[in-house]
């Protein structure tokens, strides 16, 4: 009946021994549950020749490089980290669009794991691509929505081949998939986080003083929704972040005026991320988060709006 | 036991919807396997199937773009088991009876609260009033030989059926998460292909 997680498991594990052999291969791992449990999957498929690294652009969120190594080796998957923040701000320098943003990073993580791929001699990239990520980036009479960095964002030569094992799979049946094979329930219970990062929750350029804002402002939002969640204020919802806007308004702070950006709040409810409808945030919670964002970037931010649209006509990510 | 809907295939026509794939995973979740072929399909290849579903787009059927369609006139007209249309597909096979597709006097994204006119095989089991979602610029009206089925407060045909022919078509997506009974319109749709 419908998605069987353990024959999935069986039928994608003999599909990566076919395809992979016994060639080397990497896998990058973001802290999302896809990359996660693909390369869970891959660690019980092929351990001896797997490498996982996991690349720090500078566009992850609070402490993330620290908590995702420490929980993925927990779940016996030890990462190799690699710093590649510097290069990403500096190939992002001066760019607006958000596809010619998506397209630069999809670029940079090929660098990073063709360079990667060198020491270990891996022929094979394993990623944890999902349906999502190729039908919103575009083929044929389908419109291009955003270029998944995985997918439309992909150079169009490289040197690695592609094993891509849940490429038919939405985000329910992923985390069906990673309680089956084990994972911790902070892998596969997190929320979903854009492959892109922090990039596309800056709107305009991106520098690594914004990605600091919107990353203090990303862990308010975190922080203050799951505790409303755990109250039973709401029901948790199915991802929710903060995005920086480029538009700068006039406040007042401390009797001074005060001219400075504006944090939009996005939280929806979904199943797939195919549609979705915000979430009904209980008022004295929004407070609560409009007051701790524009407190501990008072220098930055003096507003804070809440994003109301449905997905379509919006999505959920605003790039 | 031998599953009821066992050796039964529905091929789903692409015209490129973001939603074509959840039409797929509705009707696996259904236990009948279905396959997304493009507009290019060989019409020979489409014959054999049980039931044909064409997808929604972003192919604007009332102004011009039907060309884009391929060989999809030539299924309709070949093709004699059941056919359902979504969105771009409904107006599709809408306008190739004798309809008019165009600009919707109401577009409609999101959630749309959908009327029942009449509860036909397609509508079988469900109540009067549900939420939909829908994602459109186009409508199709002026359907002869169709019967409207539901309306919406914006859009008078949001779902009809042929008069002479078991094909069926909505202007919602069925297909979506967020519309409710959605996959029991699949179940009914597949019903009337089992027959």
């Amino acid at each position: 009946m419908g998605f069987v997680p353990k024959k999935f498991i069986e039928d994608a594990t003999s599909q990566m021994h076919s395809q992979v052999g016994k060639k080397h291969a990497i896998i990058a791992v973001s802290g999302g549950v896809d990359s996660m449990t693909a390369a869970a999957i891959a660690s019980k498929a092929i351990p001896k020749q797997l490498t996982c690294i996991f690349v720090d652009t500078g566009l992850m969120r609070k402490n993330e490089a620290h908590l995702v190594s420490a929980a993925a080796s927990r779940a016996g998957i030890p990462l190799q980290v690699i710093n590649a923040s510097d290069k990403f701000f500096s190939s992002l320098k001066g760019i607006t669009d958000p596809e010619e943003k998506r397209k630069i990073i999809g670029k940079l993580f090929i660098d990073v794991f063709e360079e990667a791929a060198k020491s270990s001699k891996a022929e094979f990239l394993i990623q944890g691509t999902i349906a999502p990520d190729w039908i919103e980036s575009g083929s044929g009479l389908r419109d291009t929505i955003k270029s998944h960095h995985n997918v439309g964002g992909l150079p169009q030569k490289m040197g690695l081949f592609l094993c891509e094992p849940m490429h038919e799979l939405y985000k329910d049946e992923v985390r069906k998939v990673a309680r089956e094979i084990g994972l911790p329930a902070e892998f596969s219970e997190r929320q979903p986080f854009p492959g892109p990062g922090l990039a596309v929750r800056i709107m305009g350029e991106i520098t690594p003083q914004k990605a600091e804002i919107v990353r203090e402002a990303c862990a308010i939002v975190e922080e203050e929704l799951e505790a409303a969640a755990h109250a039973k204020k709401m029901e948790m919802p199915w991802q929710y972040f903060a995005v920086l806007l480029p538009i700068k308004t006039v406040g007042v702070l401390g009797g001074a005026r005060t001219y400075s950006y504006t944090i939009a709040v996005r939280a929806v409810e979904s199943l797939d991320g195919m549609t979705a409808k915000a979430c009904r945030i209980p008022p004295e919670v929004l407070e609560q988060i409009s007051d701790r964002i524009t407190r501990v970037l008072k220098e930055h931010v003096n507003r804070v709006v809440y994003d109301t649209t449905s997905k379509p006509p919006g999505t959920i990510e605003w790039e | 036991m031998k599953n009821r809907n066992e050796n039964m295939e529905a091929i789903i026509i692409d015209f490129g919807s973001q939603w074509t794939h959840r039409i797929h995973r509705t009707l696996t979740y259904l236990d009948v396997s279905s396959k997304i072929v493009p507009v290019t399909t060989p019409v020979a290849d489409i014959l054999k199937a049980d039931a044909l579903i064409f997808s929604g787009g972003a192919i604007r059927i009332g102004l011009g773009d039907a060309n884009q369609t391929g060989n999809a006139r030539k299924y309709v007209e070949e093709f004699t088991g059941p056919m359902l249309g979504i969105c771009a597909g409904q107006q599709f096979i809408g306008m190739h009876f004798g309809g008019t597709a165009q600009p919707a006097a109401g577009p409609e994204y999101g959630k749309v609260e959908l009327t029942i006119d009449e509860h036909n095989e397609l509508f079988a089991g469900l109540p009067d009033k549900f939420s939909v979602w829908a994602s459109h610029n186009d409508e199709v009206i002026n359907t002869p030989g169709f019967k409207v089925l539901a309306h919406s407060k914006d859009c008078s045909n949001h779902a009809f059926k042929s008069l002479s022919r078991p094909i069926y078509g909505c202007l919602f997506h069925p297909e979506v998460e967020h519309t409710q009974h959605g996959s029991q319109i699949y179940a009914n749709f597949l019903k009337i292909a089992r027959k």
